[in-house]
């Protein structure tokens, strides 16, 4: 009996078992095709129906000046849209508990009061197209406006938010930071002066984030992926002191005005470094509204537009000559009024005088005398000229590398006909812009050192590294006596030249060139009104800062006189800002006349 | 019952009514038998304890689960509020920001310091403290204005929009950026008067 009793009862037992694990098995079959084979796939149906995307923005740098001040930054700006689909009367609770119940039409009152449209205008947009899902109701409003339409809480409209660029600062250094353009479709890039030229420093890269929510809009915890991080776009930092440049913009602008001239431009630059400080134009843009200037104005002058630039280029002329050893601060010429060279082309001098001048070389320099700087430019070969002035950077843009920049227009020397090469000698029959003159008296300062036109001084990444920080090295373009030697000669011109009265500066030595400069009129001649500059250095015993100042077609004052009050004004602040010291050892007080 | 039943039928049947009293003898109480279990038999039944732990910890590792995941929602409900305070923080940083960056610009600054009465000083004298010289003349500050009066620098975010509708970017921003405003005077009533064109 017991056999038999424990085989039934294995059997039973057995039985169950295997019934167990059959169950079991198709469990573990099921479990291993759902969490193993078909993993792949259900994670991406799942995904698919629970991810939501969002675009992280990468903003665009700011670009900033040499001690922070912010002349451009992007902020954000919201834009508010309707789903006129769904524009019905809502309920709306307030803090007391009541309920009122809002019509479109008062929404459209309530909207149109925050954002300054008329409630007609709105109400007008949500029932235009009652079909569609989405209508613009207002672009491009602050986070004033934006929060207080959100505060209102209608559920019929919804929000996203833009970048925009704005510029603090108004048209201070507008010129120069320039502005964005749009070019189609594609997001807004810069399209003018800095914005431009830092235009891959300042973008940055907008990063991607994925995560699943639940269904209220709650991200379930451990799912945001960032499949591409959000890289904002560096800062670009200038060269530029926004205070002098304002400053600098407004004299400009007040004289221009005064003298009723046609454009004008200022520029500023540190003599032992190349920096620019300043760069003033007028007119000048003003980025936040370039709707307000004309198309033609709203580029740099300082960068762009070259002109002949007459007398202040004489200091070149002597700096070659002095650098050469054919010449010395006395050597003596007699400046007739009208000089012919030895190839038959002649020049004169601005004011008739009967007599010869005797004058020294320091006496052509402070008088500006055309007949005497050609009578001693020509001691040089047009070659060894031309050699001069290519080292001085004459007829190729500076290293800023300013959209549009020109380098002026200097004619090769077996190009150059016998008037070309007498009028070179005094800054006519070739052409430069403004930057490029305020070089010339940069290396005549910095003991003939030209070093390179600083605009952006380097490009500041999130992480703190450093990109694009421009080559510093300088070039000996003449000697170091040479360029003192010119220097000397300059500071006669505002002790005793026709300006001298508008450029003393209390306390400092002062080596400066007034300029009056035909303008060509267009067709090959001359016209007749003139550019005005003044082009200058301070303090002259160690310069340390470099002016030049340029007034076209001016009306009431036509000569030099025009564009001194504004170097006094400019170098006068300059050198206050810096605090740097007066002059103490006196100046050599050339001889002019003999 | 087989035995019973075999026994039944082999004794011989004398009256219908025997059979009761023919059964045998059963007693009034059953007696009450226990199999009493070997101490080995007792030590193999499986005992409660371990089977109440394992319950209990499946419990317990069921409960912590719960709360776990309670904790987790709520992390990440917590972890979407900070979210949208953080978003609303950057805003206000934002609009903070914008205010003190158009303030502190230099035609601001130049047109609040006029109206306060400053002056520029364009002939500094230096103390070289070393030595406690004087280097310069001192002069009292001339009073001239340093933009005499006009402001020829524009910066379109202090000033008041002048067309209204313009493009979207320019008119709302000048319209919710609010520049200072200055100070209304009360109308002063004209007295005398009204002065009328001279004409030929």
């Amino acid at each position: 009996m017991n056999a038999t009793a424990s085989r039934s009862t294995r059997r039973r037992a057995a039985v169950a078992v295997f019934a167990v694990v059959a169950v079991v098995a198709v469990f573990v079959v099921r479990l291993v095709t759902i969490q193993v084979v078909q993993a792949d796939t259900l994670n991406a149906a799942s995904f698919d129906k629970l991810s939501a995307e969002t675009t992280t923005y990468g903003l665009r740098g700011d670009i900033v000046d040499n001690d922070g001040t912010v002349l451009a930054t992007t902020v954000l700006r919201y834009d508010v849209t309707a789903s006129p689909k769904s524009v019905t009367d809502f309920d709306r609770t307030d803090d007391a508990g009541k309920t009122t119940t809002i019509t479109p039409t008062q929404a459209a009152g309530e909207i149109a009061a925050i954002t300054g449209q008329t409630a007609d205008e709105v109400y007008g947009i949500l029932t235009a197209d009652p079909s569609s899902n989405f209508a613009y109701v207002v672009r491009g409003i602050d986070v004033d406006a934006f929060r207080s339409i959100r505060d209102l809480d209608i559920p019929w409209l919804y929000y996203s938010s833009n970048p925009v660029r704005t510029y603090p600062n108004g048209a201070v250094a507008g010129s120069v930071v320039g502005f964005m353009g749009e070019d189609g479709d594609a997001a807004p890039t810069g399209a003018a002066g800095v914005e431009q030229i830092e235009n891959q420093c300042l973008t940055g890269t907008d990063g991607v984030q994925t995560y699943e929510r639940g269904a209220d809009g709650v991200a379930i915890p451990g799912s945001t992926v960032t499949t591409t991080e959000a890289k904002p776009g560096g800062t670009a930092v200038l060269t530029l002191d926004s205070d002098l440049q304002w400053f600098t913009q407004q004299a400009l602008a007040a004289r221009v005005q005064e003298v009723g001239a046609a454009w004008g431009t200022v520029v500023v630059q540190e003599v032992k470094t190349g920096k620019l400080l300043a760069v003033a134009d007028y007119p000048s843009v003003d980025p936040n509204n370039i709707d307000a200037t004309p198309t033609e104005d709203r580029g740099s002058i300082a960068f762009q537009a070259p002109f002949e630039p007459g007398s202040t280029f004489k200091a070149l002329t002597a700096a070659s000559v002095l650098d050469a050893g054919l010449a010395d601060v006395g050597t003596q010429v007699e400046a007739p009024y009208i000089f012919t060279d030895p190839n038959g082309a002649s020049t004169r001098d601005s004011e008739f005088h009967v007599d010869p001048l005797r004058l020294t070389f320091a006496g052509v320099i402070q008088e500006s005398s055309n007949t005497g700087t050609a009578m001693l430019g020509e001691l040089l070969t047009p070659q060894q000229r031309f050699d001069y002035m290519t080292k001085f950077h004459i007829g190729s843009s500076s290293e800023v590398g300013f959209p549009g920049e020109s380098g002026g227009i200097l004619h090769p020397v077996d190009e150059w006909d016998d008037q070309t090469n007498l009028t070179t000698t005094f800054g006519q029959g070739l052409s430069t812009t403004a930057v490029q003159i305020a070089s010339v008296y940069q290396a005549l300062g910095n003991g003939g050192v030209r070093l390179p036109v600083q605009l952006v001084s380097r490009c500041e990444q999130a992480d703190g590294t450093m990109t694009q920080v421009p080559d510093a090295t300088g070039e000996q373009v003449v000697s170091p006596q040479a360029a003192t030697d010119t220097i000397n000669m300059l500071e006669t011109v505002a002790t005793g030249g026709y300006a001298s009265a508008d450029l003393q500066i209390p306390g400092y030595r002062v080596a400066a060139k007034t300029g009056t400069a035909q303008m060509s009129d267009g067709s090959g001649a001359y016209g007749d009104s003139y550019i005005t500059s003044l082009a200058g250095l301070a303090p002259a015993d160690d310069p340390q800062y470099v002016v030049s100042v340029t007034i076209a077609k001016p009306v009431t004052i036509e000569n030099g006189l025009a564009a001194a009050p504004v170097f006094q004004k400019i170098m006068s602040q300059v050198l206050k800002e810096h605090r740097v010291l007066p002059s103490t050892v006196p100046g050599p007080d050339l001889p002019t006349t003999y | 019952m087989t035995n019973l039943a075999g026994a039944y039928m082999a004794r011989p049947r004398t009256s219908i009514a025997a059979p009761e009293r023919e059964l045998p003898q059963t007693p009034k109480t059953a007696p009450h038998i226990e199999i009493v279990p070997t101490r080995t038999q007792r030590k193999a039944r499986p005992k409660i304890a371990y089977a109440a732990v394992v319950v209990t910890g499946v419990l317990a590792i069921v409960v912590t689960q719960l709360l776990l995941s309670i904790g987790l929602s709520d992390g990440a409900y917590e972890i979407s509020s900070l979210q949208s305070q953080q978003k609303e923080l950057d805003r206000s940083n934002q609009v903070l920001t914008e205010q003190f960056d158009k303030l502190s610009s230099p035609q601001n600054l130049a047109a609040s310091a006029e109206s306060l009465g400053m002056v520029a000083n364009s002939a500094p004298v230096y103390l070289r403290l070393s030595d406690g010289a004087v280097l310069g003349s001192p002069v009292a500050a001339a009073g001239t204005s340093v933009t005499g009066g006009q402001a020829l620098v524009p910066n379109s975010l202090l000033a008041p929009p002048t067309v209204a509708g313009a493009t979207a970017g320019a008119g709302a921003n000048g319209a919710s950026s609010a520049p200072p405003a200055p100070e209304v005077q009360p109308d002063v009533p004209w007295q005398g008067a009204l002065p009328s064109p001279t004409t030929r």
